[in-house]
């Protein structure tokens, strides 16, 4: 009986990116420069986030992005286990902490270097860049 | 004054497919067998549907239903892209199209191929509102539900000391009464120590706090009160109905409140609606994507208070026989995903006291609720007008 073939070996998974919009093109080019900003109203001077064309606050659509403290206290977290995109499945369990930044919005990030068993509501943590390609690069929590 | 939807629209046929895991048949074709056995059950022709509201995503469109059944003139083609609480928020656009005059009759479906066809994690990132999360979550390792609702049920551990035990309840009781229904996925016993040992999803969810990746269909019709009390089955009305959306509708994460879904807004509206309140319910059938998410509807809704829902689920509380049963089918926990349209139909039979093994004694008044797409929440109370 002849060997059956050897499948080929599947493609290794690919990490999903962003897709920027017109809207939020600035955040993400400040990743990429290490730089945390925000986009805050023109008019009243609110930060919002994620990026968006109007302020529901006070109806303008001017905006400008500034840069902003890194920060930030734990609102909540989640230790994923189950790999629901192949890539992850390596790096499984990993936690990602929701943070409530000084500046005001939330950023969900994975939470490096802290176990898990440390985590309580209101640690105190900062946000970090973790470039993963030349145009994309990621937050990431670490202790502050 | 009297809200003039209450009790004007009723639920004329209910129809499901088998619940399985591995089919055959199209998300299509288990719409179409369910729709028509909703319609045999309500006794209407086919061809006198002039309202569908398919799930979508779900691979049928209405007009589809024109092709296979024959419609003879549909005045009402309507998608509702509110994830879980779609089917129920149907009910509330259905029950103005038939009450109004728009339509006689008016079809909501569900087919779903979810474990021989797409599974979760592709099947979410086709909602238009997950564009967001796919933007600044999907990156970070957040794609599925149960990551995205983890860290709420994560953060009402902490504040309110909710456990995996009271969680565990939820999931052990909903088979319980999975198994006395005889059309479910699962039909073996399920015990707190089977919950803990399972393996762990996303902290805090375990294996048996997730709800089900299965095949199957189902159909609701709905009619005006004038029409259905002529049908062949016991009048169950539409007594209130709403639906709600929460703030950042499309980012948890943004949320001002994590634990404030769009059923705070939608309940007290169906409440006033129907001129009932939450110790009038005798039955109550919750969405029940994860554990979590049916303790913390326990509270919206008004049977305990915010952070009481871990103890309120213990002790046999609900359970049928006891004070409050919930998802007395099974849910979507242990008898099948069809987005929670298996949710109105049990509520239906057991208002009609056809509930078998599990009718709850003198069903009158009842309660459906669906949620998802981030937190929507939509509710529905029905009344026995036989």
């Amino acid at each position: 009986m002849s060997q059956a073939p050897v499948p080929a070996a599947p493609p290794a998974p690919e990490r999903p990116l962003p897709t920027p919009t017109r809207d939020s093109q600035p955040f993400w080019d400040g990743m990429r420069e290490g730089r945390f900003l925000l986009q805050h109203c023109s008019s009243c001077g609110k930060v919002r986030h994620y990026p968006r064309p109007v302020c529901s606050h006070c109806f303008s659509m001017e905006s400008e992005f500034k840069e902003a403290p890194l920060g930030g206290s734990l609102h909540a977290w989640t230790a994923c286990h189950h790999p629901f995109n192949f890539f992850f499945k390596a790096s499984t369990p990993y936690i990602v902490a929701l943070v409530d930044m000084d500046a005001g919005v939330r950023v969900n990030a994975q939470l490096h270097g802290v176990p898990e068993s440390a985590l309580k509501i209101g640690l105190r943590v900062k946000l970090g860049f973790e470039p993963v390609n030349k145009e994309v690069t990621l937050p990431v929590f670490v202790a502050e | 004054m009297v809200h003039p939807l209450r009790d004007k629209a009723a639920v004329s046929g209910i129809g499901e497919t088998a619940y399985t895991r591995g089919t055959s048949k199209s998300g299509l074709a288990l719409q179409l067998e369910a729709s028509l056995r909703a319609l045999d059950d309500a006794g209407i022709d086919p061809r006198d549907v002039d309202g569908v509201i398919p799930y979508f995503p779900g691979g049928a469109i209405a007009e589809d239903f024109i092709a296979n059944l024959g419609l003879k003139d549909l005045t009402l083609s309507a998608f509702i892209p509110m994830g879980g609480a779609t089917c129920v928020a149907g009910i509330q656009m259905a029950a103005m199209a038939v009450t109004t005059g728009v339509c006689k009759h008016v079809l909501i479906s569900v087919g779903r191929t979810g474990y021989s066809g797409q599974r979760v994690s592709t099947r979410l990132q086709q909602f238009p509102v997950f564009a967001q999360a796919a933007e600044f979550e999907a990156p970070i390792g957040m794609f599925a539900p149960a990551q995205l609702y983890a860290q709420g049920a994560r953060r009402h551990m902490e504040l309110y000391g909710t456990t995996a035990r009271q969680m565990a309840e939820v999931a052990v009781v909903t088979r319980q009464h999975a198994i006395l229904n005889g059309n479910v996925v699962m039909n073996k016993p399920l015990t707190v120590e089977d919950h803990h040992a399972s393996r762990m999803i996303a902290d805090p969810f375990r294996l048996f706090d997730c709800s089900l990746e299965s095949d199957g269909g189902a159909a609701v019709v709905i009619s005006a009160t004038e029409r259905a009390k002529d049908l062949k089955k016991p009048l169950v009305t539409i007594a209130g109905t709403a639906e709600g959306h929460p703030d950042s509708p499309a980012s948890i994460a943004q949320r001002p409140d994590l634990l404030e879904f769009g059923l705070v807004k939608s309940a007290p509206r169906a409440f006033a609606m129907a001129g009932v309140g939450p110790k009038d319910i005798d039955v109550a059938e919750i969405y029940d994507c994860f554990t979590f998410t049916v303790i913390r509807q326990l509270e919206i809704l008004g049977f305990c208070k915010t952070g009481e829902g871990g103890p309120f689920v213990m002790d046999g509380r609900i359970a049928l026989g006891g004070e409050l049963p919930i998802n007395t089918h099974g849910g979507l926990l242990s008898q099948g995903h069809v987005v929670g349209l298996n949710h109105v139909i049990e509520l239906t039979r057991q208002l009609r006291r056809e509930a078998g093994k599990a009718q709850v004694k003198d069903a009158e008044l009842g309660l459906v609720t669906g949620y998802g797409d981030m937190g929507d929440g939509s509710i529905a109370i029905l009344r026995r007008a036989a």
